[in-house]
């Protein structure tokens, strides 16, 4: 009897649909299987229900071939006939129909890496929660539970398909994975950790304010647990005896189904690593990146020179079809109730593929067919020395050791172009070495572990099928040959989206594309983004302006001096700084300083303002949009721009009772928080939206501004914002000062001395 | 004097000074070129006060003089002009200050209290205070600034007042303290044959609205007289007019668009006129080789060549820019005329055409030009590409007599960097015109069309005009429409050492060398052209036979 009839008129429950097997699963069910009634288990997410979420599927390009012979509505039609969805997560699963047959169990956390608590919940939690659903449903189905060959953990040599041999006890570690979560929460609130937060938060973000610091150093916290989590998971996992959390989990998950399916069959299918189909849906079909894609993929890029795996290791892969094939032979084929059946489908033990012929088969389809690089021509292939592992892994120590220096070089080299270049390659640097640890780290266990699974009894499952179902149904490894299957249906499929043609990215340009509108605020920082100047300049200004030569030099040497303190200051407080050069101002006359800014300062400011910030400025106003312009520094000093602006905020100096400054400010200084505080305050003054509001802004001080807009833009940033901004997608500008333009502070000699007199001429 | 000549390069000839934008250097030119010198600079009057009052007591013209027209209780108004001229600027005391303490104390002496002071600078950049003050002087600076000597604001709405309309339908518009005098008495300097008088005077105290007519595109086509259309490039009349040199801010004469403008302005207000007269000079005294002739420079005289040369090169941009921002040169007064202002303006343009021209035996196919690191709207901004075209193309082009010095059709190669550097603080109009309109379109009727009226409106442009020292918005219009007779004249501008992008962005070519421009140029001029390399500066005038 075919696998057809045995399977007709059943009831299959199946859960982890959506996943990639599931998928292949259903597609199968669905076109070779009209008999079958498959009970869907699937989660509800966000306004998708389960049944609009499996109504999608079938728009994937997996059920491209069936669509394309039944057609778009007779697919739909096929899937409301055959399919009955259940809605619910396997954390707590609703009443299931009675009168299931069989349940394929492919439902997991197949990350490698989970947090430790969601690993056993989900890859041994489920599996509990699904067997006390059946049995509260009153079925006693046939119990096809997929897991993974890698079960068998750290060791050695030929792996029988059967139970495994350890000792561990699955109560105490789940447990133990119960109580992990909350014990690291706690952890990460004591004392000693928040302060360390807290440290590292104001190392970065000090300047932006402490709303800003507060948020990173949560940010921080969570960051810290989930590691901690995944590391417990990690290092539990093999100082049992397994490669990671996920292998781990999945065997105490079997132990527990020997030990509790009781009177349901039993059927454990074990495959190696699933890779993309080898015939159905169609050659190629794979779902997203599995296990091997990324790294075929970075070395067709160039970008891998060698990995920590000896060239004779086997490479155990099998494609996915094949493993649909061989579970839906095992649903059908179920075994007596105390005897568990087990089935490793793999293709190490028939038909090994050794990591040189990956390499070499991988390596001759770039050679053959190089990825492209747009505007470039092709990329170059490196050659692997099989250094082995420890070469590969100081190389790859030395990379992280010079990434991790030049990014603490870069935090402190002050804001400029360059500094933004090397930010840029800097970050391309460490995505490729944080990939290449990760990868290294996760490859480590399975390249090193040289087992060898036999898979006799999934042969001899094999061995049983009709004829027909041997051709239609087939899952023997030998089938194929690695060669066909790398270079011409593997590679292909998982580099296809890299060969798509792509038009040159058009660079992103928002001048002369501002959308007008009422209600819209455009908030520019000047110091450092409308102009090329900052406090400490603009306070130089005004005062080397009004000194004869002598008193320049003092009050140079003296503000030289202070420098190093102010420097200090910046990257701490901007208001810091701002109190202590408008300290400088003590005993100033007001209107001697007004007459120095009307005829010094406000000359100077223009030549430095940049032409494209005073472009963008007037492309707001012409879109109707509400100006407004942000400082530290001086208002008297921002006076030449007042016209640009709807609103000016900037600094002002205390006049004291004898008429002149003080040298404090009539108010706190805007800086930090205090601008996103200011701007929302304004906005609901105006009546403007911020989220359809703009902000320009140079400096991580600036941080809480942009935050608080929906369309920040970091002009000329620093490397903290810069960073910041890649991370968030925000449009990084440059604004240039109008070349050739002088930088001196002051006029020359002459000028001054005429500046002077004409002072005195007004008095 | 040594009258100018015209020099046939042979082998025994040493290469050549050629300027290009801010920096100088020695250049062979092809065998046969013809090199336009201009006359040496001649001396000047001896006592330059004596010749102040001499002109004052005997002004030409049908004038009194001055301290006949002048009267207790009347209003006098005293313009101050051309703020372009000289270029570069004169070293140690301006005439224009001289001139004026002697205007003064003759008003003084008349017992005329009402005197105001007005800089004319027109659409050009406010002077600051420490400029103003160098141009009248410390002792005048003192007295009436800043109530009663005020730069001209060409957008105060409330200080502009209507005089008149030209038969043409200009109406004219000027400052309200020179509309209300009894008496106007216009001060200025004279260094370019056509520039300034009666048209200067316009120029330097009416509105943009006043000017918009005489500066646009079809009247500077008609005033150049080059019937050429300006896109197609081509002559549709091959005769050419006996025009003036299309020189200066304000050229032309009785003629021009401007000049009726001036007679407007002279039937509305008396005028009674003062010029003086510069010779040619181009930088301090120290550098004389910039005048001599290269076969004849000293020993010292080499090693300033080829040390300004190479130091230009070594200083970084920025000093480099600097050096000559503070660039003077020092000059003699050569002539002072006072009087009626068309007689005083004719004598002055004949005494500088004296001192400039030069008889040139012929057009050739190909004008090479250098470029001055000055320039009359340079001010202490470093030369951007506009207006190194607008010097060229304007000025060197245009200093001509009957015919220009280069064939129709033919080619002009200039020397100049064209790098996209503008002064942020006197030049903004300039940055916005060169990135978004000439963008667009470097053809001056379309600029004039699409562009020019949101430009000269715009009321940040007027806003950095009236209190900063920006140029007027519309300046950079001015000055790209004044390039248009020779755009359209030529067949081919190329630019040695010009920034490729910038060129092409203005419509022109760019070259490495002098032999690639001749290349770029062969298509149209053939493989062996008849060149000729004016020689400048200092300014000339050439008189083709």
């Amino acid at each position: 009897m075919g696998l057809r009839e045995r399977l007709a008129g059943r009831r299959v429950l199946v859960t982890g649909m959506t996943g990639f097997m599931g998928e292949a699963l259903l597609e199968r069910l669905l076109s070779d299987f009209p008999d079958t009634q498959v009970v869907a288990l699937v989660r509800p997410r966000g306004s998708h229900s389960g049944a609009a979420r499996l109504a999608r599927m079938l728009r994937k390009p997996s059920f491209g071939p069936l669509r394309e012979r039944l057609g778009a509505a007779e697919l739909a039609a096929v899937l409301a006939r055959q399919v009955q969805v259940v809605e619910g997560d396997l954390a707590s699963l609703p009443q299931l129909p009675a009168e299931i047959d069989v349940v394929i169990h492919c439902a997991g956390e197949v990350s490698f890496d989970p947090p430790i608590d969601d690993a056993f919940r989900i890859n041994v939690g489920g599996v509990q929660e699904l067997v006390r659903a059946l049995r509260a449903g009153g079925s006693a189905p046939h119990l096809v539970h997929v897991s993974t060959a890698y079960v068998a953990g750290l060791r050695s040599g030929h792996i029988a398909e059967g139970p495994l041999a350890h000792g561990v006890d699955w109560r105490v570690e789940q447990a133990y994975a119960a109580r992990v979560r909350e014990q690291t929460e706690d952890a990460s609130r004591s004392p000693e950790n928040s302060a360390r937060f807290r440290r590292a938060a104001g190392r970065g973000f000090a300047a932006a304010g402490a709303q800003t610091v507060s948020a990173e150093a949560e940010r921080l916290r969570r960051e810290w647990v989930a590691r901690r989590l995944v590391s417990a998971g990690g290092e539990r996992a093999q100082v049992l005896g397994w490669t990671d959390a996920y292998t781990f989990t999945k065997a105490l998950a079997e132990r527990w189904l020997e030990e509790h399916h009781g009177e349901l069959p039993l059927t454990v299918v074990r495959p190696s690593i699933i890779e993309s189909a080898l015939a159905r849906p169609f050659p190629g079909w794979i779902e997203g990146f599995k296990m091997a894609e990324p790294l075929i993929i970075a070395y067709g890029r160039g970008e891998l020179p060698d990995f920590p795996a000896s060239p004779d290791a086997v490479v155990d892969i099998i494609p996915i079809d094949l493993v649909v094939n061989a579970t839906l032979a095992a649903a059908a084929a179920p075994p007596p109730v105390d005897s568990p059946a087990y089935y490793t489908v793999c293709s190490g033990f028939r038909n090994p593929l050794r990591f040189q012929e990956l390499y070499s088969h991988v390596r001759e389809y770039f050679l053959a067919d190089p990825l492209p690089q747009r505007g470039r021509g092709a990329i170059g292939v490196p050659q692997w020395p099989f250094a082995g592992a420890p070469a590969a892994e100081a190389r790859l120590r030395r990379g992280e050791l010079v990434v991790g220096a030049a990014g603490r070089v870069l935090s402190q080299v002050p804001a400029s172009r360059r500094a933004r270049v090397w930010a840029g390659q800097l970050e391309r640097a460490q995505t490729r070495v944080g990939f290449l640890r990760r990868y290294s780290d996760v490859y480590r266990a399975y390249t090193k572990a040289e087992l060898v699974y036999v898979d006799d009894a999934t042969r001899a499952l094999y061995e049983g099928l009709d004829e027909a179902d041997k051709v239609d149904f087939g899952f023997d490894p030998r089938c194929f040959d690695w060669r066909h299957y790398l270079q011409e249906v593997h590679c292909p499929a998982v580099t296809a989206v890299l060969r798509r043609p792509r038009a040159a990215a058009a660079p992103r340009r928002l001048s002369g594309n501002l959308a007008a509108g009422d209600g819209v605020l455009a908030v520019f920082d000047l110091d450092g983004a409308v102009a090329a100047a900052s406090v400490v300049e603009s306070y130089l200004w005004m005062r080397l302006a009004d000194e004869g030569v002598w008193g320049r030099a003092r009050e140079l040497a003296s503000l030289a001096a202070a420098l190093p303190g102010y420097a200090r200051a910046d990257r701490r407080d901007r208001g810091h700084l701002m109190r202590a050069v408008y300290a400088r101002y003590a005993g100033v006359d007001p209107l001697e300083l007004e007459r120095l800014v009307a005829e010094v300062a406000g000359d100077v400011l223009l030549r430095r303002v940049r032409p494209a910030g005073i472009r963008r400025v007037r492309e707001h106003r012409a879109a109707g949009h509400r100006t407004v312009l942000l400082t530290g520094a001086l208002e008297v000093v921002t006076r030449p721009l007042a016209s640009l602006f709807d609103d000016v905020v900037a600094a002002r100096l205390e006049v004291g009772g004898d008429g002149r400054l003080t040298g404090r400010l009539e108010s706190s200084p805007l800086v930090g928080d205090a601008r996103a505080a200011f701007v929302r305050h304004h906005a609901r003054g105006v009546g403007a939206d911020l989220s359809v509001s703009w902000a320009y802004a140079d400096s991580q001080s600036d941080l809480p501004l942009l935050g608080a807009v929906g369309n920040p833009v970091a002009v000329n940033p620093d490397v903290a914002l810069h960073q910041v901004a890649r991370g968030s997608g925000w449009p990084i500008e440059e604004w240039l000062v109008a070349a050739g333009e002088s930088r001196m502070v002051v006029g020359s000699r002459v000028e001054r001395r005429w500046q002077a007199a004409a002072g005195r001429g007004v008095r | 004097m040594r009258p100018g000549f015209v020099l046939e390069v042979d082998e025994r000839t040493p290469p050549l000074l050629v300027h290009s934008g801010d920096g100088v250097l020695l250049e062979r030119f092809p065998l046969g070129t013809r090199v336009v010198y201009p006359p040496q600079p001649r001396g000047g009057v001896e006592s330059v006060d004596a010749a102040i009052g001499a002109a004052l007591d005997a002004p030409v013209g049908e004038s009194a003089p001055l301290a006949a027209l002048l009267r207790p209780g009347m209003r006098l108004a005293i313009s101050v002009q051309d703020l372009t001229a000289p270029s570069p600027r004169m070293r140690g005391r301006d005439v224009r200050g001289r001139i004026l303490e002697r205007v003064l104390s003759l008003a003084a002496a008349a017992g005329v209290d009402e005197v105001t002071l007005v800089v004319a600078g027109g659409l050009n950049r406010r002077l600051s205070a420490a400029e103003v003050a160098r141009l009248v002087g410390e002792r005048v600076f003192r007295s009436f600034w800043p109530q009663r000597l005020v730069c001209h604001d060409a957008e105060d709405i409330a200080g502009l007042v209507e005089v008149g309309t030209a038969e043409s339908g200009e109406a004219l518009q000027v400052a309200r303290v020179v509309a209300q005098a009894d008496l106007l008495v216009a001060v200025e300097v004279v260094q370019t044959p056509g520039a300034g008088g009666a048209a200067g005077l316009v120029g330097g105290l009416s509105s943009y609205a006043s000017l918009r007519g005489v500066r646009g595109v079809a009247a500077v086509m008609r005033d150049a007289g080059l019937s050429g259309s300006v896109s197609s490039g081509s002559l549709v009349d091959g005769s050419l007019v006996d025009g003036p040199a299309a020189d200066g801010p304000a050229a032309g004469d009785g003629g021009s668009a401007a000049a009726r403008l001036g007679a407007v302005l002279g039937a509305a207000v008396p005028v009674f006129a003062v010029t003086a007269t510069v010779n040619l000079a181009v930088g301090p005294a120290g550098s004389a080789f910039l005048t001599r002739r290269e076969w004849e420079w000293s020993l010292a005289d080499q090693a300033m060549a080829f040390g300004v040369g190479r130091g230009m090169d070594l200083l970084a941009g920025r000093v480099r820019r600097r050096a000559l921002r503070e660039l003077a040169a020092d000059y003699a007064i050569t002539s002072v005329t006072a009087g009626e202002v068309s007689a005083v303006s004719a004598a002055a343009w004949a005494q500088v055409l004296e001192q400039q021209a030069v008889e040139v035996p012929g057009q050739a196919d190909v004008l090479v030009v250098g470029s001055a690191p000055f320039g009359p709207y340079h001010g202490s901004g470093p030369a951007d590409p506009v207006l190194a075209a607008h010097g060229a193309l304007a000025g060197v082009f245009g200093g001509y007599r009957g015919v220009p010095v280069v064939r129709e059709n033919g080619a002009m190669i200039v020397y100049h960097p064209m790098a996209a550097r503008f002064s942020q603080l006197h030049q903004p109009s300039y940055v916005d015109f060169y990135e978004e309109v000439l963008a667009e379109s470097s053809e001056p009727a379309t600029i004039e069309a699409k562009f020019e009226r949101q430009y000269a409106t715009d009321p940040w442009y007027t806003s950095l005009y009236q209190t900063s020292l920006a140029l007027h918005g519309v300046h950079p219009f001015h000055r790209w429409y004044e390039t248009a007779p020779a755009r359209g004249y030529l067949g081919e501008v190329v630019f040695v050492g010009g920034n490729r992008a910038v060129c092409a962005r203005l419509g022109f070519r760019a070259a490495s060398t002098l032999a690639d421009a001749l290349e770029i140029v062969s298509g149209s001029v053939g493989r062996d052209p008849s060149i000729a390399y004016v020689h400048s500066p200092p300014g000339l005038v050439a008189q083709v036979r």
